[in-house]
């Protein structure tokens, strides 16, 4: 299809997602039914009323959220259908489908209720509802990944040449990062072309990766890994955190060798937060800068090219952002956490 | 004199006009769809942005009529 009537839709899209006096409206609101009601006037109107029916208080908006973004998922990629921002599209889309999978692995890994594990699934991906559910239904993780094997799921693939290893160590990390790394290189794959919109695109997965393996080097720098074992877990195809900056950063002994490691890098911002971090072991602060640094990016790209794919990609960005920062929201109001904090929890509006 | 030149200028003038304006009308005719199908409110606008690209055509009628009567 024509770029450029994908993209005047995208536009239109766009011009309905909330501004920031709409979530200042929102953040004001004393608890989840007024926020309910606000809610209900705007573009998230249907999908409230929809689920309110079903669910009272917090679980009603976040199926309604959930649903809103089912649903503008759903829509871009029948736009995009046939057209150059196809592949970009599901590459975007393909995450959910890896947060699907993975969400039923932990499930089955840890034996949850199928109804859990159903709430916390967002079939906004290429993965259809019939094979979620179907995927739910399975008493393990082995009948899971037979499961995406019958059903020739591409996915499949990564999951059945490392199951014997996860069989025999129970670590579903072996699973998880065999899917990820899958994933990067299927959509590095889709993007061989020397186009713009490939470019861009590229640029964010590059990103994309390298926000992961820190986030992980991290993690192990905190459990005190070993590098040899850490190393196991590098996701290639990032740009700025080739592999010895990993493992010099795994193995940092020194806070100060951490933020050195950052240096010349994106993330250098990163680097006044991780003493902080180190010292009371919680990296929630730095993964939310990281996503926020991500998502400031990722919606970066709809001011770019204004004919080319990458509209669409930074819509989607823009649209996910909205949809957890309202679930912030929702979350805080529920708890009770005052307004200065809920500000703080935000991400990039 | 009235050979071929006069009415061969005044074809090009007025279908390289034609084509400019067919070509215009095209990309602003699937935007405006797209943006018709999002927002139905805007219609009214996109009408007009859709037939500015007319005055090219028009103005080629113009040039290659100018050709016509004025060389002779």
């Amino acid at each position: 299809m024509d770029l450029g009537y994908i993209n005047a839709r995208v536009r239109g899209m766009h011009s309905r997602l909330l501004g920031q006096k709409d979530f200042d409206v929102l953040m004001i609101q004393k608890d989840i039914p007024s926020l309910a009601s606000e809610l209900e006037k705007t573009p998230y109107k249907d999908e409230i009323q929809e689920a309110s029916v079903l669910y009272p208080g917090l679980k009603g908006i976040e199926t309604a959220l959930r649903m809103n973004l089912v649903h503008t998922c759903q829509k871009i990629l029948s736009l995009v259908e046939g057209s150059d921002a196809e592949p970009l599209v599901l590459i975007i889309l393909a995450r959910w489908d890896i947060h699907n999978i993975k969400t039923v692995l932990r499930g089955k890994h840890v034996h949850v209720a199928p109804e859990e594990i159903e709430g916390a699934l967002i079939p906004a991906g290429t993965l259809g509802e019939p094979l979620l559910r179907e995927m739910i239904k399975q008493p393990d993780v082995r009948g899971v990944v037979d499961l995406l094997a019958t059903w020739e799921v591409p996915y499949a693939r990564p999951l059945t040449q490392c199951f014997d290893e996860y069989a025999s160590s129970r670590e579903l990390s072996v699973l998880e990062y065999a899917l990820d790394r899958f994933h990067y290189e299927y959509a590095h794959s889709l993007l061989e072309g020397n186009k713009e919109d490939h470019e861009v695109m590229r640029k964010l997965l590059q990103l994309e990766i390298d926000s992961l393996n820190l986030k992980n080097a991290l993690r192990m720098n905190r459990d005190k890994v070993d590098t040899g074992v850490a190393e196991g877990y590098f996701l290639p195809g990032g740009e700025h955190i080739p592999l010895e900056k990993f493992s010099a950063l795994v193995s940092a002994g020194r806070i100060d060798e951490i933020a050195e490691n950052l240096e010349g890098t994106p993330f250098a911002f990163l680097a006044p937060l991780v003493p902080e971090a180190m010292r009371t072991g919680k990296f929630s602060v730095l993964e939310k800068e990281l996503d926020k640094y991500l998502t400031k990016k990722g919606s970066g790209v709809f001011r770019s090219d204004p004919l080319g794919g990458a509209v669409v990609i930074g819509y989607l960005w823009k649209k996910q952002n909205e949809v957890v920062n309202i679930r912030i929201i929702a979350r805080c109001k529920d708890a009770r956490i005052s307004d200065a904090e809920l500000e703080e929890e935000l991400r990039h509006v | 004199m009235a050979g071929w030149e006069i009415p061969m200028g005044a074809a090009i003038a007025f279908a390289a006009g034609a084509i400019g304006t067919a070509w215009a009308q095209s990309r602003i005719g699937s935007a405006g769809a797209g943006t018709i199908a999002e927002k139905p409110e805007t219609s009214g606008s996109i009408i007009v942005l859709e037939a500015i690209p007319e005055t090219l055509v028009i103005l080629g009628f113009v040039v290659a009529s100018m050709i016509i009567i004025m060389i002779e």
